[in-house]
């Protein structure tokens, strides 16, 4: 429908935007920090929903497009360099189908765009190969097709270990589906979500910010603004390999023949990001903003990895703008910073051992006294959150800082390890099927159109 | 001058040395020798790159990139890069793109030395235009393509030539990117230039529209809409008068436009309204217009009140539909006609 353009674009194309239900045990606090920051926490820990998750996966690396296929055949050739612990890497030719038949849907595992994307696992049936795809209605969706047509393009532009690549896109009925490899673990959300729901241990989250960081440079070295970086649109493949995705509010500086060094434009669908956007971009004023911006929002993505709830998520929007403005910083929560927290919570009475009140800053100290991350994690960042951009550090220098310099394995080798005890979701076997397709097209097919019939 | 590190090489030198190392990836020799040359290629594409769009450190020379662009031409390297392009290696495509698209805007005071130089080796056109038949190099060869449609004289270039028609397979493609991209460089080629494409339009007319038919019975819903979307923006178009009159004499169209009215899409029928919208409005309707819809007064009187009435806040299709069943309310077989019809006994 035409009409409601802007509204339905609210959840827009957030990859993985976990489908799980926050575990009802969880609650939300109020945090203020001096002088007035706040950070939402989620704290208890849910019973995490594992029960068919089993053994790690092979993951992908990025991977080259073979050999030209003439333009009506409907298969693509992908040469995926498969990692894999064990044997090391080896290479598998994919032939990927443009055909919706060519693949067997089972669960869905995200939800955007208010209803109109959903996205599944699924099999494609002639390799017998694990993918995620993602299904956007068009019908249910407009106004903005150059909207949707940006991320897919930008995307098949992309060559980057940490960066997810689409094997292949086409239209199914009235749907646009997008073959993506499977990500066991899920988002970084999903994981927050799933257990560590007070945030991911130090060694997984500096891991997970060094891969990051690599993607931004390859992006940013191609006049590439992300965006639309945070939690949710970083993935852990099965056997621990970090992507970033969610290319959607991506801007390229570099457009007909000409540099940009400063940006105007305004991410007019990223209401989903507003949170993780730096202070320049929200501004929006005529001093504008580059690719610095994206060390701001991995500084807030830091924040939630390590709080396991973004800063500024439980104000209203005016004021966390306010907030950034004014150069309020968010910080990481533990016991060095932890005395700081002013409680501000009604929701919940939780009584301790001798069964009496517990007053906010007890409750406080009791989560975060028992861990201390590292102050050269806090100096990250605290680096990348400094309100004037040209304090901030390139996401290449960003590399070299402290906290990287001692990293000496792959991600593969600490991840899986780290996010004990949730397990990546790997094996389709214990999958329930999708039926929602079959019925789909039998509605298609029942469907009559209006009576009238034209007499010609 | 950087203090340390090697001294950046002449605009002529690395031309020439593009120049050799693409050749060496053209010959396909041995694996290692090839890789090699390769390499080169893209050090040198990078280098180029930065000659021309400078780098954090040093804003780009004039002088350098002027030297550049006239190696350039010289050389006929553009042409080369477009014809090796599926040669060279990922990245190093993405930096020909970029370095084609800087040449293309250069301007000497209101010359455009690149835009003229490509109109007398319009071969480069015709090659990009191929490259979506490759899927490694379609998207890169549809940026330089709508690059160089910005031009007046090179987009009249590319409407003219018969490679122009192979856009109408392009679009239909079953990987979306491809097609997606190929119907942003179609689009933008029929509407950019208006009095250009009204020309081209009008000389074309047959040619064009039994291709673009075919996009309007496409299987591919995309394809379907979108066409059907382009189509009321040419037919609205006032550049587009002439083509438009032809366009909603014909009673197959109106048929055509009648049946997607009728369509199970809910944006197809839309689109097809603002098609419609065109026929009725029509005041000089020829015969064959008419007696089609005088034949289905009733029917398109009740079909139209039903039509969308959950668009209530969009205020202009209201006025517009409103203003369709009052027409359609209104219409008169033509004196003559009338006359005809009692012989016959209404039996047409």
């Amino acid at each position: 429908m035409r009409v409601h353009c802007l509204a339905c674009l609210k959840g827009v194309f957030s990859s993985y935007v976990p489908l799980l239900p926050p575990s009802n045990l969880q609650a939300f606090f109020c945090w203020g920090v001096k002088p007035n920051i706040y950070f939402g926490l989620i704290l208890q820990h849910c019973a995490c929903s594992k029960s068919h998750f089993s053994e790690s996966p092979p993951a992908r690396k990025p991977f080259e497009r073979n050999a030209t296929s003439p333009l009506s055949d409907h298969k693509v050739t992908v040469t995926m360099s498969t990692v894999n612990e064990s044997c090391g890497s080896e290479v598998v030719n994919v032939q990927f189908d443009n055909l919706g038949s060519a693949y067997t849907l089972h669960t869905v595992i995200g939800k955007g765009h208010k209803g109109a994307s959903t996205i599944h696992l699924a099999c494609h049936s002639g390799s017998s190969t694990q993918v995620a795809i993602k299904r956007v209605n068009l019908e249910n969706w407009d106004q903005e097709y150059a909207y949707i047509q940006n991320e897919i393009v930008l995307t098949r532009q992309l060559q980057h270990e940490h960066i997810l690549p689409h094997y292949c896109s086409f239209i199914h009925q009235h749907e646009l589906w997008t073959v993506m490899p499977s990500m066991g673990f899920g988002s970084c959300r999903d994981l927050m979500q799933a257990f560590h729901t007070a945030g991911l241990p130090e060694i997984a989250i500096i891991y997970i910010l060094r891969d990051v960081f690599k993607a931004l440079v390859y992006l940013h070295s191609r006049g590439i603004i992300h965006r639309g970086v945070k939690a949710s649109h970083v993935l852990i493949s099965g056997s621990g390999l970090v992507c970033l995705t969610g290319l959607h509010n991506a801007f390229s500086t570099v457009t007909g023949g000409e540099k940009l060094h400063v940006v105007y434009d305004y991410p007019q669908h990223a209401v989903d990001c507003l949170q993780w956007f730096s202070p320049e971009i929200l501004a929006q004023n005529l001093a504008g903003y580059d690719t610095k911006s994206d060390i701001y929002s991995m500084g807030i993505m830091a924040c939630e990895l390590a709080n396991g709830q973004a800063p500024f998520a439980d104000m209203p929007v005016t004021q966390m703008l306010l907030e950034k403005i004014n150069g309020t910083k968010p910080m990481l929560a533990d016991s060095s910073t932890c005395g700081e927290f002013i409680i501000d919570d009604n929701s919940m009475d939780e009584v301790d051992e001798e069964g009496r009140k517990r007053t906010p800053e007890e409750k406080a100290n009791h989560i975060f006294f028992e861990r201390t991350f590292s102050p050269q994690l806090h100096h990250l960042a605290s680096l990348c959150l400094e309100k004037n951009s040209a304090q901030r550090p390139s996401a290449c220098q960003m590399l070299e800082h402290q906290c990287f310099k001692s990293l000496r394995k792959k991600s593969t080798e600490v991840l899986p390890e780290a996010f004990h005890p949730v397990t990546p979701l790997t094996s389709l076997a214990n999958v329930p099927k999708d039926s929602s397709v079959d019925e789909d097209l039998a509605r298609h097919m029942s469907e009559v159109s209006m009576e009238v019939d034209w007499n010609f | 001058m950087p203090l340390f590190g090697t001294k950046t090489k002449s605009p002529q030198d690395l031309v020439k040395s593009l120049k050799d190392s693409l050749g060496q990836v053209a010959k396909e020799k041995g694996e290692k020798e090839a890789k090699k040359a390769s390499e080169d290629v893209c050090k040198t594409l990078q280098s180029i790159k930065n000659m021309l769009y400078g780098t954090p450190e040093q804003e780009p020379q004039t002088e350098h990139v002027s030297q550049l662009a006239m190696e350039m031409y010289q050389s006929n390297m553009l042409l080369h890069l477009v014809q090796n392009l599926g040669k060279i290696e990922f990245e190093g495509r993405k930096d020909v793109v970029v370095i084609f698209n800087n040449l293309l805007r250069r301007q000497i005071g209101t010359r455009s030395p690149t835009v003229e130089y490509i109109c007398m080796k319009s071969d480069i056109l015709m090659e990009l235009i191929r490259g979506y038949e490759t899927h490694e190099i379609a998207l890169n060869c549809g940026m330089m393509l709508r690059e160089c449609c910005r031009y007046e004289a090179l987009a009249k270039i590319m409407l003219y030539c018969p490679e122009f028609y192979k856009f109408f397979t392009y679009v239909e493609v079953s990987t979306f990117d491809i097609a997606s991209d190929a119907f942003s460089t179609f689009k933008e080629l029929i509407t950019k230039h208006r009095a250009l494409s009204a020309e081209f339009l009008e000389q074309n007319y047959d040619k064009f529209f039994t291709h673009y038919q075919q996009l309007l019975y496409s299987e591919n819903y995309v394809t379907r809409r979108q066409a059907l979307k382009l189509l009321g923006e040419l037919l609205l178009d006032r550049h587009n008068f002439q083509t438009m009159t032809r366009y909603i004499s014909s009673p197959d169209n109106l048929k055509l436009m009648m049946i997607m009215l009728r369509e199970k899409s809910r944006n197809i029928q839309f689109e097809a309204f603002h098609v419609f919208k065109v026929f009725v409005a029509n005041p000089n309707k020829p015969k064959a217009i008419l007696d089609i819809l005088l034949r289905n007064k009733e029917k398109l009187v009740e079909f139209l009140t039903k039509f969308h009435t959950d668009r209530s806040e969009d205020e202009q299709f209201n006025d517009e539909k409103a203003y369709l069943i009052k027409q359609i309310k209104e219409l008169r077989p033509a004196a003559q006609d009338a006359a005809d019809l009692k012989a016959e006994g209404g039996t047409s």
